[in-house]
């Protein structure tokens, strides 16, 4: 090409091509499909410190969950009334509770029954608050209007004190239980009142993925409305559900500790974190023994804060925004 | 707007009748004769059974109980409690307290929130926002009972600067205590919500505009970030105000203090069925409500939202 000289402003300053994002489209790598969503979230995840710290801290409640017995070979259910608030010794690092219970052996041992109430409840309210959602979202009309109107219902209710009401018509109706009933029972009282948030969260996704090009794409190669809803809306609208999912499993956590610290919660025979935080009331109020109180209480919030942690975690790697909420 | 505000409340209606019937049913759909509990191992006088009978409806049909127990309320008769005083007036000594209660623990959390977490956003990365955030995590994951008992042990009992239990005495003075720690939970979530859209807005085009035609920091900073990171502060106080009166169950517990949240724990125990329906129904109700405050304070907030 002959360099002309321009006209005095009339210069045009063209970027050189390296330096623009356009590329020739032979350059393009089409010989493998492009990285899914979840693979380069996971390869954002990987590279956050925070993911391991939390990863880390949830093993480990893991771990104590499966296998109690490697942390302490003490029985929990074993009292000794005469060693009652006894600060402890070797062998006893968090001293005794009042009934003379070893505060140390029942916090591993609460870890089970507490760990239990938040995953169970996760899975449910995931489990109904999506297919709710995403059927709302996707169908729209009145079948839209039908399951938003009822979870409406449900949310405008508030979670502790739907909670509570659930709890004491179960210990009207199945007085004895037991302790798998127990924790069945803490599970759907707070379960009944938590899948609203995942249903408004996942119909606002779907409303916003059924529109997206992609799945115009996908209907006009062939796939049935049920096929698309399946492989393509649901899959995508999970980001933010999986985050909100990972958070409410720290919360039920501590929801679970107040039901059982309000008295209502586990039996009383349960080894739990809420039902020892429960029992230690007493000696903290008289300012006794504070210890009696920390250990489950401790053991509680490091669960809790595992998952919050990795819930942020996840949601920076999932959303390109980053945003941390 | 009007016609906004009625087309609102018109959708409101079957929101609260829902919930009302689930409550009811809860409380009340459940086997076993309540007349013959009453009495316990007392053989059951037919006429007592008659006339609580008529009292609580308890010959009609489910639904037609429920019915009758609206037109009631609708009326402000919301029944009777076990100790034969009006549901309404109980009520109504005990929910000045707890709204007093909330309303504290919300101008101390959004206050406090607000300067923490817009204030952390601007200095993202550095010391203060590290604390505050690692301070909202802890927060968060800790049960508030435990900060409930240890702030009595701490400033009731050893400082002696707060009263131990509220007990009669309601006043703002000595609701301080147990409205800090009702607010705690919040006060992180609030925090955590304006750092992010601090954060967000500081990059936004809007923004850079703003600094572009030479505003000064100060007002940059307090015109275009901070109000446009109120939008989901304000969404979550709406909600808020119905949390923080049904979290008053555990802090109205731990301080005693005679408002709504020990009202229905005491009502939930005793199964006082009409008790319990009538407070739930009043949150709900509390709930309905800001939500629509909450749309109408995004128009005024955020100018591009306009309703019709």
């Amino acid at each position: 090409m002959p360099e002309t000289t321009p006209l005095p402003g009339q210069e045009r300053f063209l970027a050189p091509l390296d330096e623009t994002p356009l590329q020739e489209t032979g350059a393009l790598d089409t010989s493998s499909p492009p990285e899914s969503q979840w693979k380069e979230a996971w390869k954002e995840l990987r590279r956050n410190w925070l993911f391991w710290v939390s990863g880390a801290m949830i093993l480990l409640v893991a771990v104590v969950v499966i296998a109690p017995g490697l942390f302490t070979n003490l029985d929990p259910s074993y009292a000794d009334l005469s060693k009652s608030l006894d600060p402890g010794s070797s062998g006893h690092i968090a001293g005794y509770d009042k009934q003379g219970y070893d505060v140390f052996a029942r916090m591993i041992y609460g870890a089970r029954a507490s760990v239990l109430v938040g995953v169970l409840t996760t899975i449910l309210i995931v489990v109904v608050g999506l297919i709710t959602g995403a059927v709302a979202g996707f169908y729209g009309g009145w079948v839209d209007s039908v399951i938003s109107r009822i979870a409406d219902i449900f949310f405008a209710i508030p979670l502790l004190l739907g909670a509570l009401v659930g709890l004491s018509v179960i210990n009207n109706l199945f007085p004895d239980r037991g302790e798998f009933g127990g924790i069945v029972a803490v599970v759907i009282a707070l379960g009944v009142f938590g899948w609203p948030q995942i249903t408004r969260i996942t119909r606002g996704q779907v409303l916003q993925v059924k529109n997206m090009e992609f799945i115009d794409a996908a209907r006009a190669i062939g796939a049935t409305k049920r096929s698309n809803l399946l492989r393509h809306v649901i899959p995508n609208s999970l980001p933010p559900v999986i985050v909100t999912a990972t958070v409410s499993l720290g919360i039920l956590i501590v929801a679970e500790a107040t039901l059982s610290f309000l008295g209502i919660g586990l039996p009383p025979g349960v080894v739990s974190w809420g039902n020892d935080i429960n029992a230690a009331q007493n000696q903290i109020r008289s300012g006794q023994r504070i210890g009696v109180m920390f250990w489950p209480a401790g053991a509680l919030a490091f669960t809790a804060l595992g998952f919050i942690l990795l819930g942020d975690a996840v949601s920076d790697a999932l959303n390109p925004k980053r945003r941390t909420e | 707007m009007w016609w906004y505000i009625g087309r609102r409340a018109l959708q409101a209606i079957p929101v609260v009748l829902g919930a009302t019937l689930l409550i009811y049913a809860m409380v009340f759909l459940q086997p076993g004769d309540p007349i013959k509990a009453l009495f316990g191992e007392k053989p059951v006088n037919e006429t007592i059974r008659a006339s609580i009978a008529a009292q609580y409806n308890l010959d009609d049909p489910f639904l037609i109980q429920w019915l009758k127990y609206l037109g009631n309320a609708l009326t402000g008769d919301f029944g009777l409690t076990y100790a034969q005083q009006p549901v309404s007036q109980v009520i109504g000594d005990a929910f000045p307290v707890t709204l007093k209660l909330a309303v504290m623990a919300l101008i101390i959390e959004s206050v406090l929130g607000v300067a923490a977490g817009f204030y952390a956003g601007l200095r993202k990365g550095k010391l203060f926002d590290s604390t505050m955030l690692i301070v909202s995590l802890l927060v968060i994951a800790v049960p508030i009972f435990v900060f409930g008992f240890l702030m009595q042990l701490i400033f009731g009992v050893k400082l002696g600067w707060a009263p131990i239990t509220v007990g009669g005495d309601a006043s703002i003075k000595n609701l301080m205590l147990p409205a800090i720690v009702l607010g705690l939970v919040s006060f992180a979530y609030i925090l955590r919500l304006t750092r992010t859209s601090v954060v967000e807005n500081l990059t936004a085009d809007h923004v850079r505009t703003a600094r572009a035609k030479g505003l000064s920091d100060r007002s940059v900073n307090s015109r275009h970030v901070l109000r446009n990171s109120m939008i989901p502060v304000v969404t979550y106080l709406g909600a808020d105000l119905g949390t923080l009166m049904a979290g008053a169950i555990v802090t109205e517990g731990i301080f005693n203090v005679p408002g709504i949240g020990n009202l229905a724990f005491r009502a939930i125990n005793r199964g006082e069925g009409s008790t319990v329906v009538s407070i739930v129904t009043l949150m709900v109700l509390i709930y309905v409500v800001m939500s629509l405050v909450v749309d109408l304070l995004y128009a005024w907030l955020d100018p591009r939202i306009r309703y019709a």
